[in-house]
């Protein structure tokens, strides 16, 4: 049923890429509705269009062909600098390899989103110390990101992602690059955060023990998503 | 601020491949001071020698000297120099004046009984024109004194094609300012080297009054005025025609740099090869930086998808690259100019680089390297330029990457 406040929608979407000279379908007419709120997971095998749809709901491609709503906005209609500033205010991003700037602190690292919306200066400090505190790096704000471990820079990442207070936030494998131990606990700060501030969390994953985290699992096979 | 916050930390990221980029524009901005400091200062004695043994600063004539003084040369001589010396020579705002003095000149003929060459006789004050006599080179013999009545110095190339030694008597020949033809006698006391080969094939100094008493006529041809500096010749123009406006005299006077056809030749000469030097650095250091732009964009292809992904701009991301480009530029720039001042510095304390004659000139002379603002400030910003176009288009084209691609290039 699509609702009227969903926050996600894509109806029939394909993405078709080039990979060398071969023609790749990583996603074969895809629907998919997302609701504010939601905490979902979507699995599958490397290879099986994650990446590819979590891409797709992030504005970072095109879809071939079909329609990607975001608020109920058709995301086509869109200029170029719309959706960075889309992207900054309503999306966030979490990806497996951290993707941290390196020559940033910790703390400069969460606050440059704020940066690009020229918020005042004790504002910023103000909220990202909030949220630095929320995933336990309070101490660690003056550290470059290689000398944080891979946990302490994901949790960085997560920091980044909701500094903006975005409506969805999006996780490519967040744990890929991650020990068992650790993944659990960042799984475990992003669903608190999903209670607290109430952001929608879509994350793809490859593990089992991660995916059932979520409420509600899509399972991705070769470009087709089923509940 | 925060883009220049950024960029500088990004800039000192790659310690080594910044430190080579910076070789570069050191390197043509190093050379750009020491070839222009080079050349300024071959202007700065070429100009000089010209002004002390030629032309001075500024000439005087009777009006009309210059469109028809060729022509008709006896026309237009300034009949009362003396007076009119006199009145030139007090100055409402005194300027210190080298020297302030009347020539009278010729052209004719010098033969030694064997050979007979074209001369052109300059008739001067010995006395007052100590300050000129002075650079000119006596190879030979002794400067005219003013004592002197029938005695010459003569030009050193003119010498030589004469095969004469100093001792020597020659006649000069010459026609009168009514156009009767006259010759006399003179002892050569001197052979005279000024350095500018045209000059110094044809002139023989002699004392005014001789040259008086071969053109029968007391009046003379020119003033000419020597001042302190050459930078004070604009200054001291309107000054002088302010005399001679109040005076009601009939004169008109010239400045040197009209009259030094040769000085400007040798300038065009130059700047044209200091041109293509320019260009070619600037290629060079152009490419140079483009190149380690290009380099470090490459490398940080992942890093600008995540700028993108959480907001930033294609604007943004170009900006990002261009002030890297113009802080590597203004910072480039200064370190450029402080090692070419240092290496302009060091060569003059070595004494100097030996230059063979230029064209025109008859000696080698030994070349220091002239220090002037005016080259200081165009290497600085010739580097700064190169710099900020040479990061344009990789900063463009950072800004075109795809977003997907990039943040998921390994």
């Amino acid at each position: 049923m699509t609702q009227a406040s969903s926050l996600i929608v894509l109806e029939k979407v394909s993405k078709t890429y080039q990979l060398g000279k071969v023609e790749v379908r990583a996603l074969k007419e895809v629907d998919f509705e997302v609701q504010e709120g939601e905490f979902v997971s979507v699995c599958g095998p490397s290879g099986s269009g994650k990446s590819t749809l979590l891409n797709l709901i992030g504005c970072i491609d095109t879809p071939t062909s079909g329609k990607v709503s975001i608020l109920g906005k058709d995301v086509k209609e869109f200029s170029d600098a719309a959706l960075s500033k889309m992207r900054n205010k309503i999306i966030g991003f979490i990806f497996q390899s951290f993707n941290l700037i390196p020559v940033l602190t910790a703390f400069e690292n969460v606050e440059y989103p704020l940066v690009l919306q020229d918020m005042p200066k004790n504002t910023r400090v103000e909220k990202v110390a909030t949220l630095m505190k929320e995933v336990g790096l309070a101490d660690f704000g003056k550290h470059r990101p290689d000398e944080l471990s891979g946990g302490q820079r994901q949790r960085v990442a997560i920091a980044r992602a909701l500094v903006t207070g975005p409506k969805l936030v999006l996780a490519d494998e967040p744990t890929a690059n991650l020990d068992s131990k650790t993944g659990i606990e960042i799984l475990d700060l992003m669903q608190k955060m999903n209670e607290e501030h109430r952001t929608t969390f879509i994350f793809s994953t490859h593990d089992p023990k991660i995916e059932k985290y979520a409420k509600k699992i899509y399972a991705m096979v070769d470009g087709k998503l089923s509940l | 601020m925060k883009t220049v916050r950024l960029a500088l930390r990004n800039i000192f990221r790659n310690k080594r491949r910044t430190a080579i980029t910076f070789l570069a524009i050191i390197s043509g901005s190093s050379a750009i001071i020491v070839f222009g400091g080079y050349v300024e200062f071959s202007y700065w004695g070429l100009r000089e020698t010209v002004i002390n043994t030629q032309f001075a600063h500024i000439q005087i004539y009777k009006k009309g000297y210059m469109e028809k003084g060729v022509t008709e040369p006896a026309k237009y001589l300034i009949k009362d120099p003396d007076s009119v010396e006199k009145a030139i020579a007090v100055f409402p705002n005194v300027k210190y004046m080298r020297m302030l003095s009347s020539r009278l000149s010729f052209s004719g003929l010098v033969s030694t009984g064997e050979k007979t060459i074209a001369c052109w006789g300059i008739g001067v004050n010995p006395e007052k024109e100590k300050e000129m006599s002075y650079f000119e080179s006596i190879i030979d013999g002794q400067q005219l004194t003013a004592e002197m009545q029938e005695e010459g110095v003569v030009g050193a190339e003119l010498m030589k094609a004469l095969g004469a030694k100093v001792g020597d008597n020659v006649t000069i020949l010459t026609s009168t300012v009514a156009g009767v033809i006259n010759a006399a006698d003179i002892k050569v006391v001197g052979v005279a080297q000024t350095g500018t080969k045209e000059y110094d094939s044809v002139f023989i100094k002699l004392p005014i009054k001789f040259v008086r008493r071969m053109l029968n006529t007391e009046s003379a041809e020119k003033i000419l005025i020597l001042l302190d500096k050459t930078e004070e010749v604009p200054t001291v123009v309107p000054l002088v025609q302010k005399i001679i406006d109040d005076k009601g005299l009939d004169l008109e006077l010239q400045t040197w740099d009209k009259l030094a056809d040769f000085y400007h030749k040798v300038v065009n000469l130059y700047e044209g090869i200091f041109n293509v030097m320019k260009v070619i650095i600037g290629i060079i250091v152009f490419f140079s930086i483009a190149n380690t732009m290009s380099m470090s964009i490459f490398e940080r292809t992942k890093e600008i998808g995540t700028l993108r992904a959480i907001g930033t701009t294609k604007w943004g991301i170009t900006k990002l690259f261009l002030v890297e480009g113009v802080l590597i530029g203004i910072l480039g720039g200064i370190l450029g100019v402080l090692f070419g001042v240092l290496a302009a510095k060091v060569i003059n304390l070595a004494g100097g680089i030996e230059i063979s004659p230029p064209p025109g000139m008859t000696t080698s002379f030994v070349t220091m390297i002239l220090v002037v603002p005016k080259v200081l400030l165009y290497s600085f910003f010739l580097t700064a330029l190169v710099s900020v176009l040479s990061s344009l288009y990789p900063a463009i084209k950072a800004s075109r990457l795809k977003i997907v691609d990039a943040i998921h290039y390994v």
